[in-house]
């Protein structure tokens, strides 16, 4: 008799074990929210969207609650260097960018936890109204803990390792049919010392 | 059916259908948090956030570049007006159901001043001369963000959100 309750209370907590692991698992690895790939952007078209699965709603809610639909802007995340690595804050980056296709842009560094990152520098984001361009309206911004000598600069101080960039384009041209090189790229300046 | 196999069903059946309810519940678990932390003075009126910080903590990922006015709406007792002030560079006003769905957004673009709405529940009726949306559900939430990138900006931002309306249709 006790033998059977056992049996069964393990079969319980087995069952709710998997079904915890599974939604951890199809949000972390599965195709959960139909992610498209721009170089070494990811880019969800259903968020906000009316028509999104159970799935991409739940990576939304998570990761971008309030998020407006594609009409009215694009998101697009960036969370690892060309070689697959996490973003880190012992290393400098650069993204250069062409003219963006949409009314207004910006880029947002966000640390692990989705929220801004607690430094002093007031360097969180750079946007169209603010940042230095060259004459054809491409730019150039560093990603670094100190600012040096960049015009454009997003602070890194604090962010540690695995931070996020995110592109908002705000009244993206219609239609929205950009390829890789349309978009920012990013290239590792230098590391200090071995990322652990 | 071996004893054995009994076990294995349940465990994998349960598994099933706390996938399945996780999945589901968690945009309405999610949004159901943020209802109550924007509407913590209560319903159908702004709340015009302080300027984004490392420091705003309700909502992941804001945008600093923004100056954010968030109104929870609760339609149980009549339709909604909603009217954005004018604002001289990019706004936009989103509606979001309970579920988190972006159902409506009007930008700077499409209209020529300010932008009023009424927002109904189903067999709600808006009066005629003015533009009525339908919700999807009872409760959600209105957004505003007007583009305010540096701290002057934002105190204009701020200043022109006063004139913003979230209140019952009743009400004036």
């Amino acid at each position: 008799m006790l033998k059977k309750a056992a049996a069964w209370a393990a079969a319980v907590i087995i069952g709710l074990a998997l079904g915890v692991a599974s939604v951890w698992a199809a949000l972390s690895f599965g195709g959960a929210g139909a992610m498209e790939q721009y170089g070494l952007w990811r880019h969800n078209s259903l968020a906000g969207s009316t028509a999104a699965d159970p799935y991409t709603r739940t990576v939304i809610a998570i990761k971008g609650l309030l998020a407006l639909s594609v009409r009215e802007a694009r998101y697009l995340d960036l969370s690892r260097d060309e070689e697959g690595r996490p973003l880190d804050e012992s290393c400098i980056y650069e993204l250069s960018s062409p003219p963006l296709p949409a009314r207004w842009w910006s880029v947002t560094l966000y640390g692990r936890d989705e929220y801004l990152v607690r430094n002093n520098d007031n360097a969180y984001s750079i946007d169209a109204s603010r940042t230095l361009t060259s004459a054809n309206g491409g730019w150039r911004a560093r990603i670094s803990p100190v600012r040096g000598e960049t015009a454009n600069w997003i602070s890194s101080r604090n962010a540690g390792t695995g931070f996020s960039l995110t592109l908002r384009l705000y009244n993206p041209h219609q239609p929205f049919d950009v390829t890789a090189e349309e978009l920012p790229t990013l290239a590792i300046v230098s590391c200090t010392g071995e990322a652990s | 059916m071996s004893n054995g196999a009994k076990y294995v069903w349940t465990a994998l059946l349960l598994a099933v259908a706390v996938h399945l309810s996780l999945i589901f519940a968690a945009p309405y678990v999610l949004m159901g948090k943020a209802m109550e932390r924007i509407g913590v003075d209560g319903t159908n009126m702004w709340h015009v956030a302080d300027r984004v910080t490392a420091e705003s903590r309700r909502i992941v990922r804001p945008a600093p570049d923004f100056a954010y006015s968030a109104c929870v709406f609760d339609l149980s007792d009549g339709p909604i007006r909603l009217r954005v002030a004018p604002w001289d560079s990019y706004w936009s006003l989103s509606l979001y159901a309970d579920n988190s769905d972006n159902f409506f957004v009007i930008d700077d673009r499409e209209v020529e001043y300010d932008a009023e709405i009424v927002l109904t529940r189903g067999a709600q009726e808006a009066p005629e001369n003015v533009t009525a949306v339908a919700s999807p559900s009872t409760r959600g939430i209105a957004l505003i963000r007007r583009l305010a990138p540096d701290p002057g900006r934002y105190a204009a931002a701020a200043a022109a959100a006063r004139g913003d309306v979230c209140a019952p249709l009743t009400a004036d």
